[in-house]
């Protein structure tokens, strides 16, 4: 009897882990099954953690929301572009998987010689696998359509999925 | 066509100088009294030219149309100021979209022979190109001077900002020709090149950056990690004037040039010059790429073999 009601607790407390796990996945419109991230399939506890990551690297630039910086369509007086938003109002779902983790890692001017760009090198602060975990938090806050054609743009770049 | 030997930049300045105060008269007639109106209008400046199907549509002092062997007939201009670009789409016959000296975009749907103005939430700043989204006929972008590049998905009834200018050179970069062009860039949409008075640029049409043209998609330029050498781009630095890609073969590139008039068959990475006369503006026929018209210095010129060979084009 009392095994079972450890049986019971356990289950219960997993029952209760993920659906916390799912509302925090919830800053997006995708569940982790819909995500997947350089081919690979995303789990929840992926997009929560990119979450965290997102929060404490990404979002004082690209806004808690991924709405991007104010104005972001529109120079700053020193030439360069404001942050982007990260939502679907912007153009991150315009780059396959391969193209935002080099950039994220590189930096823009990694990846576009001479482009001037306040973007970090974030290969110097995060892991592969944290870079990995905040894209498909990002990747997993698209709506359908933005996220079925950054599939097939991912696909067409070779080595994506 | 004659040579002629005319440096660049002292003659793109006086082009604009003379545009500018050719709008500021458009401009100054409006404020007296001609409300922006579908009425007969002061006369176009240009010079821009389009094709409509077969016809011609040249705004160069008046705006004309020419069906062919029927000589030119003239048009009434759209109120307001005069037209700097004319754009067309092949899936729009009878649609003329013009951008204006005095500000805003005018359409006509009829081949020019009534127009309307469509600026809806255009600031009020000269246009200096406009283009028709070779994807999309119904989407227009029009380069606003000391703005950037706009976009309307709705055939100009509304307008929204897309882009700011390109920085090259340490500056923002006025836009003086648009064309967009039907070549995958790799991120779900299609190229928009632009000529600024320091040569060429591009951008995808998801806006994510202004951007050198150069063999491949962005996502190849990406993946290089470096600029490719170009062995036959452009004259370094050189305004353009006016730039179109044939819809029939979106690689065939023209572009009109002080220098003169320059072909690509590759969207833009190899470009031969095709005649050293000033060239203002450009026209290539919507089913026949070999098929050019342009505004040049000696006049109108009509090339039928990619610029190979030009003949003088009648206006009488």
């Amino acid at each position: 009897m009392r095994r079972n009601v450890i049986l019971l607790s356990a289950v219960a407390v997993s029952t209760l882990a993920a659906i916390v796990s799912f509302a925090q996945v919830q800053g997006g419109n995708a569940r982790a099954a819909d995500v997947t991230f350089l081919g690979q399939p995303v789990t929840s506890e992926q997009i929560a953690r990119g979450k965290e990551i997102y929060a404490e690297n990404c979002a004082s630039c690209h806004g808690a929301n991924l709405e991007g910086q104010p104005n972001w369509k529109r120079r700053l007086e020193n030439g360069r572009m404001p942050a982007p938003p990260h939502d679907e109002s912007g153009h991150t779902w315009h780059h396959s998987d391969q193209d935002l983790f080099a950039i994220t890692k590189l930096g823009v001017g990694g990846v576009v010689p001479g482009y001037e760009s306040d973007m970090l090198a974030f290969g110097e602060i995060l892991s592969d696998e944290e870079i990995a975990a905040a894209l498909a938090f990002i990747k997993s806050t698209w709506p359908e359509r933005q996220r079925d054609v950054q599939a097939r743009i991912t696909a067409s770049d070779g080595d994506g999925s | 066509m004659k040579d002629t030997d005319m440096t660049t930049t002292p003659e793109y300045s006086a082009r604009l100088s003379r545009r500018a105060f050719l709008g500021a008269l458009a401009a100054g007639a409006g404020l007296i009294g001609l409300p922006f109106s579908l009425r007969a209008a002061p006369g176009a400046s240009g010079p821009a030219i389009a094709f409509d199907g077969e016809a011609l549509i040249l705004a160069e002092g008046a705006l004309s149309r020419s069906e062919g062997a029927g000589g030119w007939i003239d048009l009434s201009a759209p109120a307001g100021g005069g037209i700097l670009s004319l754009a067309t789409h092949p899936g729009r016959p009878g649609r003329i979209v013009a951008g204006l000296t005095s500000g805003g975009v005018a359409v006509s749907e009829d081949g020019g022979n009534n127009w309307e103005a469509r600026s809806q939430g255009l600031p009020a700043a000269t246009v200096t190109a406009v283009t028709v989204a070779a994807a999309e006929p119904d989407a227009i972008y029009a380069a606003i001077r000391g703005d950037g590049l706009w976009q309307s998905e709705d055939a100009g009834e509304s307008w929204a900002f897309a882009m700011d200018r390109p920085w090259l050179a340490d500056a923002e970069r006025d836009l003086t020709a648009l064309a967009s062009v039907d070549l995958a860039t790799g991120m779900g949409g299609i190229w928009i090149y632009a000529g600024t008075e320091l040569g060429l640029t591009r951008v995808p049409d998801c806006f994510c950056r202004w951007q050198d043209v150069q063999p491949g998609d962005a996502m190849d330029a990406l993946v290089s990690g470096k600029p490719a050498q170009m062995e036959a781009p452009l004259p370094a630095g050189e305004a353009i004037n006016a730039l179109v890609s044939a819809a029939s073969l979106p690689t065939r590139l023209y572009a009109a040039l002080p220098s003169g008039i320059w072909e690509s068959q590759d969207a833009g990475v190899v470009w031969s010059q095709k005649s050293n006369t000033r060239a203002l503006a450009i026209a290539v026929h919507p089913t026949n790429a070999d098929h050019v018209v342009a505004i040049t210095g000696d006049g109108l010129a009509r090339s039928r073999d990619g610029g190979a060979n030009w003949t003088a084009l009648a206006r009488a």
